[in-house]
């Protein structure tokens, strides 16, 4: 009988290769996979007949009939699940995935028109949370995979793009060139990663293109006006007036602050409506895709503008996407994927004066006018107030400019090992580079109440550089019913960073901005500075993907890590993950359960690393203090952290545990998981006692848990492709977290808010019950709770004993301060569609249920809320004698500083809140109507972002969207409030005195040539 | 090349290798001086000094870092109180370990014994700071006795009081002595003179300690006696002896002519001055601290803020007519700690021979709308009479007018009015928690105003006092009412102290020149028999407000006599009706709690750690 080799590629209708589609010859057990380009080669009788299958498509026969090149394009089956995972170092069929990863398509996660993905992926995925800590444009939210697991070390995920970790600033990816965002949560998927994917792996793929395809042109693009969402609830002029009577009242009759300076009964100003204007927001994105039989290329170019409802706020990026593969005769291909951009960021002026202003300030004088600059005094405060009208005439005297470039290069060759079936050899190298550049200018008595307030300039800039090499081995074969595919992998990875920076003080040359700081005095330079870290890795990783039959699945990897942060003899780490599945709906005995399509356990164990912390860590380190004798100047040093020659690795331990099923022809699917994290030997700044003589030393020390259940869903409700379909999708997920333990058997550290049993992130604070009133239990006894005491202030749980005549036996104090757990009971997202004809409906939101918001607006550290009339305050319900159960104090009551007596305990709110985050009208052209033009395919849609907010507390007292906007600083402290808060843990986001959120309305255009 | 990777090469930082050359010795000197600036000019650690003294109490602002100290029943002095307890122990340290560290390294890079000097002047300097604060504290930090610590040790034992003394404390003060140099290699570097003031202060404090007049418990527990043989006496008198010799070789300093010149902020770094936290306008780098607006945070000098009353609500006329300006008499206001009314009935009862009242507070606040930019030439004040800029708004009257009429709320802050006067004044023996007489002494000072009100907010750019060459008599006078005996009395010295203060050559009260010398009718008030009540009495208006009060009440064991009450009246501006507050001060309260971050960080058991606190907290 002949044998022929039969070879070919199998691809899907649009011509885009299927990998790890079967071949089998019927009726024999022989059989094989197609590569990652879908190309194929068997061995088969020349009158044998072959099958084609992929999960997702309808499988085909085809006789061979003595040819040797069978080249198949697959229907697909709309009925399955067709998609492909992106696992890192290769790609996986998500029927194949045993561990806990999560697929977003491009286009899904576009639906949400975004600077940059974080934002677009809010509410997506299971365990996936991103907070917002900034409302400015190109600010970068905060992502949490599964919840914070490290105490001082970083708890940010990797992203790995096209295959290389990334390093830039991630707004420098455009949202646009997303093909798939694939998110590995749990050890086992990232244990390919090691150490660097200790808080999760988010791989992103960029667009690209096809072989045989024809040359294709999209351009997609849209406009925005950004509208207020919500101003931030403050008095008007009369408000003011009767909260100043109020406290006078409370007071003695005496106000604390009247009317004075340029304050007069008649003005009735809303500051706020002299600030803001309305932004945009726009993207262009033009690419040309294509292939050809051997290669295939995309190349793209974006451009994204963002300006805030603030005057000055914006973002520009230009970005430059290109991606080639070539094959190079049979054995050898090679590709370039390249990213590049370049950002603009300015911002300029702050609100918190605008909402401390007084209303009864004006911005006109006598005349009418518009004041030239809105320098105005009240009785204790002068205070500039930032307007549109001021910043527009102020025009270069303040000029805030970031510029960033970052290029992010993967090139890659790969060769068929031709005397062993299924080997290959690849070499990655990835090559990336960014710079950024800040500069900052404010001309003297520019933004100031002080005319002669001086001028001040700096310009800061720095330069990282990383590359990768990797090596990698990699094994695919299909014997009959077991399929093997074994990656290995050596890598060396090294980072250099550095950085210069310059400010002064007094710049003559006003028009220079900062271009010109060499004028300035020596002395008025206020800092200065170089820097410089390097950091190293090197690994070894292999991984054996296992199956037998579609039925038992196997996933094992183990690998080492050497980092160059740990010390001598601690450096290498080696650790394994295994996870299996079992896809009970493959096996025969599920054949006659027609309505199950899709059945998966999985479980899961893996262990993980996580080396982030600074680079010399091991080494010590001196502080550097400056000092003055008199005139002369000069620098002193000490030693402010110990080395630690043992210093080593940070584990975590994960089981995973998932089931994954598809019923009803799919039209329900879904997953759920539960996982159980628990981190060891976390490295921290560990506090030496003082009389240590040096302050810390970094080592290994405290544990943590994490615990969470994931839930997603997905419901094809109606199934019409030609009239209605209605697809919903419900995303729901908690995290639990917790510190086990800590330094040394200590139970709680105050100053670094850690306590053992309660979560990395509390509030640790005094709990407030409400009011104190007259008609209360307890109330003669105010003086001894709180000496000085008066009836409408804040009553705090009291923790200590009672005397027998139920007096307590001490006052309030420090010791009654308890810990506020916020995290909340879950939260989630969704997404549903509904289609009729060419019309589709988008909406996608997220929620949360329970968990506390904290918002710095209320509480003390904003000082908006300081109930005395000296500045313009946040509209609240408080106390009088004639409303005597407001939530919030008599004004002018018992005080701790400038605010009422327990006044952080006002911003605290209940943190549940569902918000609809963009609902989209689109509308399809007919193909019939397009024919006869240049278009291949033409959509237009119209989108409003952020439109409402149900179900939250906090939106119904204040009308803002109860999303964070403001998060910490570098040095821990917080933005967007007058004093620092150290009651809060830092790593909990608030909602502050930022830019307010925008109603967006978009309108937008998809079009194909 | 791989391997090399996971090398490290640090660069762009120091490890502490650079501490064994001679430019990382000599930068550990620097950082001595530097760390001095953590503790004195520090708002919280002037709170520690002076909150729940006959200096001062909380004021209307005050928070529990105050109510704490103040324990007058508001707060809660524990080991978690805040910044304030834990400033010494928190500073000294490390500045001991580094002093060690100079030491060690010292002769191997051939340092001058002089520089080696200034290192154990400052070791000293700190254990004499934190024994008068906590009791006995460890001269082992980890890697032996006084040496240099290199290991991350993470447990402590602490040494007895006398061990503190004669171990470290009076060792290296003497090495100071004998090898630091007549005159300072610096501005503001220690000198012979300097190490001679601070160890016949140690002395005179351990004479006091071993004497324990009322009692006092100390620990850890040891008992009274001097491990070397000596009694009370001995040590009052090693303490008078010093002080003398100081006297009689000034070396580059002196007693200043006027009390006046000691504080006003243009003469600053004077010859009166031994020693001194410097700060500096010039450059905000080296100042260390924000120049145009500043928090508290180490190592500002943000003390005076905490004194100074809400001044800035002032209204008259519907203008802010006194307002935030960075100049002596003003600054920016935290209205965080007030003097009870016994400071001024009492300790500064004498207002008009005696200069130091009036060079130690605001006495009025003067208009300055027009540096605000306001351009009304005048404003209707009391009585409808019109004021000009620079006039005073506001005055706190010397003596008692029982005709102030209240009523007014002039200035919108209480003021009252008395016939013909066009500003608003309060009586010194009505005043409240909301505003009273700022610190003029610690005041804002600033050269870059420009004509305005400058930048107000920024951190104090004024050396902060630590020591100055009249305490040498007042020492010397302590030590001779406690026995010592030699060429001058207690009543000699402390006339040198009092003759200065009778000397005038500006009113700061009433901005004008005023030429005058009360000397002789200052000497001749002074009693017959100084007894140490009066020497605590002249310490006070010879230091009122610096952060000594505490230290010197305990010392003295007199706390509990002179602080257990005060009288003032409440929060409210207008409220004029002084009330007295009662505070409870226990005989444990001598010694301040060891910061709960010290305990936390220990790695002992429960036992070792409540072992470790200081008893009673």
């Amino acid at each position: 009988q002949n044998t022929v080799t039969v070879s070919g590629t199998v691809t899907d209708a649009s011509g885009t290769p299927i990998p790890g589609a079967s071949v089998i010859v019927q009726n024999t057990t022989n059989g094989t996979s197609t590569d990652f380009d879908g190309n194929y080669q068997i061995e088969a009788a020349s009158n044998a007949t072959l099958e084609f299958r992929y999960l997702g498509f309808i499988s085909q026969t085809i006789a061979v009939n003595g040819q040797s090149t069978l080249n198949v394009q697959l229907a697909e089956d709309t009925q399955q699940l067709d998609e492909v995972v992106v696992i890192g170092y290769g790609t996986q069929r998500k029927e194949s995935v045993t561990g806990s990863v999560v697929s977003i398509k491009g286009d899904n996660l576009n639906e949400v028109q975004s600077a940059n993905f974080q934002q677009a992926l809010q509410g997506r995925a299971a365990g996936v949370n991103i907070s917002s800590t900034s409302s400015r444009p190109g600010a970068a939210p905060q992502i949490r995979i599964r919840g914070t697991r490290s105490l001082s070390a970083d708890n940010n995920p990797l992203i790995v793009l096209n295959g290389i970790p990334f390093s830039g600033g991630l707004s420098d990816i455009n949202p646009n060139d997303i093909a798939s965002l694939d998110i590995l949560k749990d050890a086992s998927a990232t244990a390919i990663y090691g150490s660097r994917g200790a808080n999760g792996v988010i791989l992103i793929t960029t667009k690209s293109g096809t072989k045989g395809q024809k040359a294709t042109i999209t351009y997609n693009t849209y406009y925005a006006s950004k509208e207020v969402f919500a101003k931030f609830p403050m008095m008007n002029a009369a408000q003011l007036i009767q909260l100043r009577a109020d406290v006078a009242a409370n007071n003695g009759g005496t106000p604390l602050f009247g009317l004075a300076g340029d304050e007069y009964l008649g003005n009735d100003t809303d500051w706020q409506d002299e600030l803001y204007k309305t932004g945009l927001q726009t993207a262009h994105d033009v690419s040309i895709q294509g292939g050809t039989e051997n290669g295939s290329y995309n190349v793209g170019l974006g451009y994204f503008k963002e300006t805030s409802v603030v005057p000055g706020d914006s973002f520009d990026r230009y970005s430059l996407r290109a991606q080639i593969d070539q094959n190079v005769g049979k054995l050898f291909r090679f590709g370039l994927n390249s990213v590049t951009n370049f950002n603009k960021t300015s911002s300029i002026v702050g609100i918190y004066q605008t909402l401390g202003a007084s209303p009864l300030l004006s911005p006109y004088d006598a005349d009418g006018n518009y004041l030239e600059s809105v320098r105005l005094q009240t009785q204790a405060d002068d205070a500039w107030i930032p307007t549109r009208d001021e910043v527009n005439r102020i025009g270069k005297g303040r000029v805030n400019e970031q510029l960033d470039f970052g290029t992010y290069n993967n090139i890659y060759g790969e060769l068929q090992i031709p005397w062993v079936d299924g080997l290959k050899y690849r070499l990655n190298v990835g090559l990336n580079f960014r710079s950024a550049r800040d500069g900052n200018f404010t001309g003297q008595g520019v933004f100031n109440y002080n005319p002669i307030n001086p001028s001040s300039a700096s310009y800061n800039s720095s330069i990282q550089k990383d590359y990768v090499i990797e090596n990698q081995l990699i094994y695919d074969k299909t014997f009959g019913k077991h399929q093997v595919n074994f990656v290995g992998l050596f890598s060396s990875q090294n980072t250099e960073f550095d950085n210069v920076g310059l400010a002064v003080r007094n710049v003559p040359d006003e028009t220079s901005l900062w271009y010109n700081l060499d004028a300035a005095l020596s002395e008025d330079i206020t800092d200065y500075g170089t820097g410089y870290s390097a950091t190293g890795l090197l690994s070894y990783m292999a991984r054996v993907l296992y199956q037998f039959d579609n039925r038992y699945l196997l996933t094992a990897t183990v690998r080492s890590d050497g980092s160059s942060r740990l010390a001598p003899g601690r450096k290498w780490v080696t650790y394994p993950a295994v996870s299996v599945g079992w896809n009970i709906a493959n096996e025969p005995f599920m054949d006659k359960v027609g309505w199950v399509n899709q059945l998966k356990l999985r479980a899961g164990y893996g262990e993980t690393s996580n080396q982030a912390i600074a680079p010399y860590s091991v080494q010590g380190r001196l502080g550097q203090v400056n000092y003055n004798f008199g005139d002369t100047f000069a620098t002193g040093y000490f030693v402010n952290q110990l080395p630690n020659p043992d210093l080593g690795w940070e584990f975590s331990e994960t089981y995973n545990y998932g089931l994954d099923f598809g019923f009803f022809n799919n039209r329900l699917s879904g997953s759920a998981e539960y996982y159980i994290t628990k981190t060891n030997d976390i490295l921290l700044g560990l506090g030496l006692p003082s009389t240590a003589g040096v302050g810390s030393v970094t080592s290994n020390i405290g544990n943590t848990e994490n615990k969470g259940l994931e839930i997603a869903l997905n419901g094809i409700i109606f199934d019409n492709p030609d009239g209605f379909s209605w697809d919903v999708g419900v995303n729901v997920y908690t995290n639990r977290n917790e510190i086990t333990s800590l330094a040394s058997g200590q139970d709680r550290d105050e100053g670094n808010l850690w306590f053992v049993g309660s979560p990395i992130n509390v509030i640790f604070d005094y709990e407030r019950l409400g009011l104190w009133n007259e008609s209360d239990p307890g109330f003669e006894y105010l003086d001894q709770y709180e000496p000085g005491g008066n009836e409408g202030m804040i009553r705090v749980r009291y923790t200590g004993d009672f005397n027998p005549d139920g007096s307590p036996t001490r006052v309030i104090g420090a010791d009654d301060r308890i810990v506020q757990d916020p995290t909340p009971d879950f939260l989630g997202g969704f997404n549903t569609r509904l289609a009729y004809k060419n019309f589709d409906l988008n909406v996608v939101g997220a929620f949360q249920s329970g968990g506390i918001l904290v918002s710095t607006l209320y509480s003390s550290s904003g000082y908006l809320n300081l109930l005395t009339g000296r500045r313009n305050n946040v509209d609240v319900d408080y106390w009088t004698p004639s409303n005597t159960d407001a939530r919030y104090p008599a004004p002018g009551g018992i005080q701790s500083g400038d605010n009422p007596k327990y006044g952080s305990t006002l911003g605290y709110f209940d943190g549940s809140y569902l918000k609809v985050r963009a609902m989209t009208l689109g509308y399809n052209f007919d193909q019939s109507t397009l024919k006869d033009t240049w278009f291949k395919s033409l959509r237009l849609y119209a989108t409003v972002q952020n439109p409402f907010v149900l179900f939250s507390p906090f939106h119904d007292e204040s009308g803002l969207d109860p999303e964070t906007n403001s998060g910490v600083n570098a040095d821990g402290t917080r933005q967007n409030v007058a004093v620092n808060t150290n009651n809060i843990s830092t790593g909990i986001p608030t909602v502050g005195a930022n830019a307010p959120t925008s109603r967006n309305f978009m309108l937008g255009l998809n079009v194909t040539f | 090349c791989t391997k090399d990777i996971i090398e490290e090469e640090p660069r762009g930082v120091f490890t502490p290798e650079f501490f064994s050359t001679e430019l990382g010795v000599q930068g550990g000197l620097t950082y001595l001086y530097q760390n001095l600036r953590n503790v004195y000019g520090f708002a919280y650690f002037l709170n520690l000094g002076e909150t729940g003294t006959d200096e001062y109490c909380a004021a209307q602002s005050a928070d529990n870092n105050f109510y704490d100290l103040d324990l007058a029943g508001q707060g809660n002095l524990r080991p978690e109180s805040g910044f304030s307890i834990g400033t010494p122990w928190g500073n000294a340290f490390p500045a001991i370990n580094t002093a060690s560290g100079i030491i060690e390294n010292a002769a191997a890079v051939g340092l001058d014994e002089s520089l080696i000097a200034e290192a154990k002047f400052f070791r000293a300097f700190n254990y004499f700071l934190l024994v008068q604060t906590y009791g006995g504290v460890p001269l082992d930090l980890g890697s032996g006795e006084l040496a240099f610590n290199s290991s991350a040790v993470r447990t402590s034992v602490r040494n007895t009081v006398p061990e503190v003394y004669t171990r470290a404390i009076f060792p290296d003060l003497e090495d100071a002595v004998a090898n630091l140099p007549e005159s300072p290699r610096l501005t503001g570097a220690v000198t012979k003179n300097a190490a001679r003031l601070i160890l016949a202060k140690a002395y005179l404090t351990y004479g006091w300690w071993l004497e324990n007049p009322n009692g006092i418990p100390t620990y850890p527990e040891a008992p009274r006696t001097d491990p070397d043989g000596n009694g009370p006496s001995y040590y009052f008198q090693q303490a008078y002896n010093l002080a003398v010799q100081g006297i009689n070789n000034p070396g580059p300093y002196r007693l200043l002519d006027y009390f006046y010149d000691v504080h006003v902020a243009t003469n600053d770094r004077h010859e009166e001055m031994m020693l001194y936290a410097d700060r500096t306008e010039e450059s905000q780098i080296y100042n260390g601290a924000d120049l145009g607006f500043s928090g508290t945070e180490n190592p500002a000098n943000t003390a005076v803020w905490m004194v100074t009353s809400n001044y800035t609500t002032i209204s008259v006329d519907g203008v802010a007519a006194v307002q935030r300006e960075a100049a002596q008499s003003y600054g920016r206001p935290w209205t965080r700690m007030a003097p009870p009314i016994s400071v001024f009935t009492e300790t500064f009862a004498e207002k008009d021979l005696d200069s130091r009242y009036d060079g130690t507070f605001v006495t009025s606040y003067r208009g300055n709308w027009d540096k605000g930019g306001d351009p009304s030439p005048t404003l209707t004040a009391a009585n409808g009479l019109e004021i000009a800029p620079g006039d005073a708004v506001v005055s706190f009257l010397d003596d008692y007018d029982p005709a102030v009429d209240y009523s007014v709320n002039g200035g919108n802050i209480g003021g009252g009015q008395i016939p013909g006067r066009s500003d608003y004044v309060i009586n010194l023996n009505e005043i409240n928690r909301r505003f009273y007489p700022g610190l003029w002494k610690l005041g804002t000072y600033r050269t870059d105003n420009g004509g305005g009100l400058g930048s107000p907010n920024g951190a104090i750019t004024r050396p902060f006092p630590i020591a100055k060459f009249s305490e040498f008599y007042l020492v010397a006078a302590e030590a001779a009412v406690k026995g010592a005996t030699g060429s001058f009395t207690a009543n000699d010295l402390i006339n040198v102290i009092r003759a200065r203060a009778g000397m005038w050559r500006f009113d700061n009260g009433e901005q004008q020149e005023r030429i005058e010398d009360n000397s002789a009718a200052m000497v001749a008030a002074t009693p017959a028999v100084i007894d140490i009540d009066y020497v605590l009495a002249e310490r006070s208006r010879e230091y009122f407000g610096e952060g000594m009060r505490w230290y010197d009440l305990v010392r003295t064991q007199k706390w509990t006599e002179y602080a257990s009450s005060y009288e003032i009246a409440g929060n409210d501006a207008a409220d004029h009706n002084p009330e007295t507050t009662n505070r409870t001060i226990e005989p444990y309260h001598y010694l301040r709690p060891i910061p709960q971050g010290q305990i936390d960080d220990l790695n002992m058991s429960e036992a070792e750690k409540a072992a470790y606190q200081n008893p009673g907290y």
